[in-house]
């Protein structure tokens, strides 16, 4: 074998290994990416602790503002719970401003369910999810503060 | 003192339960763009606002796009970003229509009703027209609304690309209690 042959068989070997690494670097990420989930909100470290009331007061005031300082946020409210309202086959907590309608509501996150349907209109609770932001609606006239993958903090 | 609390909560029970417009802040969406090549593109919202005027035949829904929960992140993320939903440029889905032939069912009595809903859904600002059938279950006063359809991407400005992983006409899946 000549030092050529030898050289240009030692670049192929290295160019497979290369190729190689690639493939399985990339699969890996992938894999990964495909099978990612959401943490558990329960042991998320909150961005904000708020009361209902101040919540639904500073979307009201200015909710471009609201949303740049809440949305996609990990968020603790605090309040009385006014409404539990079944959702298919769970349960959504609301907090609503008595005067405007505007509300604040929690969907929750599949393995804190059972909690939240505990939970009674009139209840003290503090609820932990990742804030939505919020949408003016036309059909109720008052804003919809929107919550997904909550979880039941306390109940007082 | 107490005749007084009586008739004002048979008042307000009564109103409830013949109320003309029946409503939810609850109703749930699934939306579902799954291919035979990935499985995750679908999700659904349980934040749903929904009115059915049971007099009129009016129905409307309102949904924020950025309450579609997905159990991926990535997934989640691509769908509202710029080139999917921009949902921070067009945060609401919103339905408004109608039941055909209203004055054919009696929604103040019990019973299951077939209808037909007409109307037109928005989003990211553009507006198309869909009819579906649907059923409504009278039970008490409350009514239990479902319907499936599906929606063409493209109509609203999106376009899923040809690698096959996202359906181009994703199924829709709406049912709402509403009291």
């Amino acid at each position: 074998m000549t030092v050529k042959s030898a050289n240009k068989k030692s670049w192929i070997k290295k160019a497979l290994i290369a190729i190689l690494f690639i493939v399985l670097l990339g699969g890996g990420a992938y894999w990964y990416i495909m099978n990612e989930t959401f943490d558990d909100t329960a042991s998320s470290e909150s961005a904000y602790t708020v009361t209902a009331q101040e919540l639904i007061n500073v979307y009201q005031t200015n909710d471009s503002v609201a949303n740049a300082t809440y949305r996609e946020q990990i968020i603790t409210v605090q309040g009385r719970v006014t409404e539990v309202e079944a959702a298919d086959t769970t349960v959504n907590i609301k907090f609503t401003d008595p005067v405007t309608g505007s509300y604040l509501i929690f969907d929750f996150q599949s393995q804190h369910v059972a909690d939240a349907k505990v939970v009674q209109a009139g209840d003290s609770v503090a609820i932990k999810g990742s804030c939505s932001g919020n949408i003016y609606s036309q059909l109720r006239k008052a804003h919809m503060i929107s919550f997904k993958r909550s979880v039941l903090v306390n109940k007082f | 003192m107490k005749k007084t609390v009586l008739v004002l909560s048979l008042i307000a029970f009564t109103s409830v339960l013949f109320a003309q417009t029946k409503k939810t802040t609850s109703a749930t969406v699934a939306f579902d763009a799954t291919t035979a090549i990935d499985a995750l593109p679908k999700a659904e919202n349980k934040t749903v606002i929904a009115e059915i005027d049971t007099k009129t035949g009016q129905i409307g829904f309102e949904a924020a796009v950025k309450n579609f929960t997905f159990t991926n992140p990535t997934i989640q993320a691509h769908f509202n970003e710029e080139r999917w939903l921009s949902s921070d440029k067009f945060p609401a889905f919103t339905f408004m229509g109608k039941i055909s032939d209203v004055t054919k069912y009696n929604f103040s009595k019990n019973g299951v009703y077939n209808v037909t809903v007409t109307g037109q859904l928005t989003i990211k600002d553009k507006t198309n027209n869909v009819t579906t059938p649907a059923t409504i279950e009278v039970k008490n006063g409350t009514l239990v609304a479902n319907a499936s359809f599906t929606i063409v991407l493209a109509d609203y400005g999106i376009q899923v690309g040809t690698a096959g992983k996202i359906a181009g006409e994703p199924k829709i899946t709406v049912s709402a209690e509403l009291k």
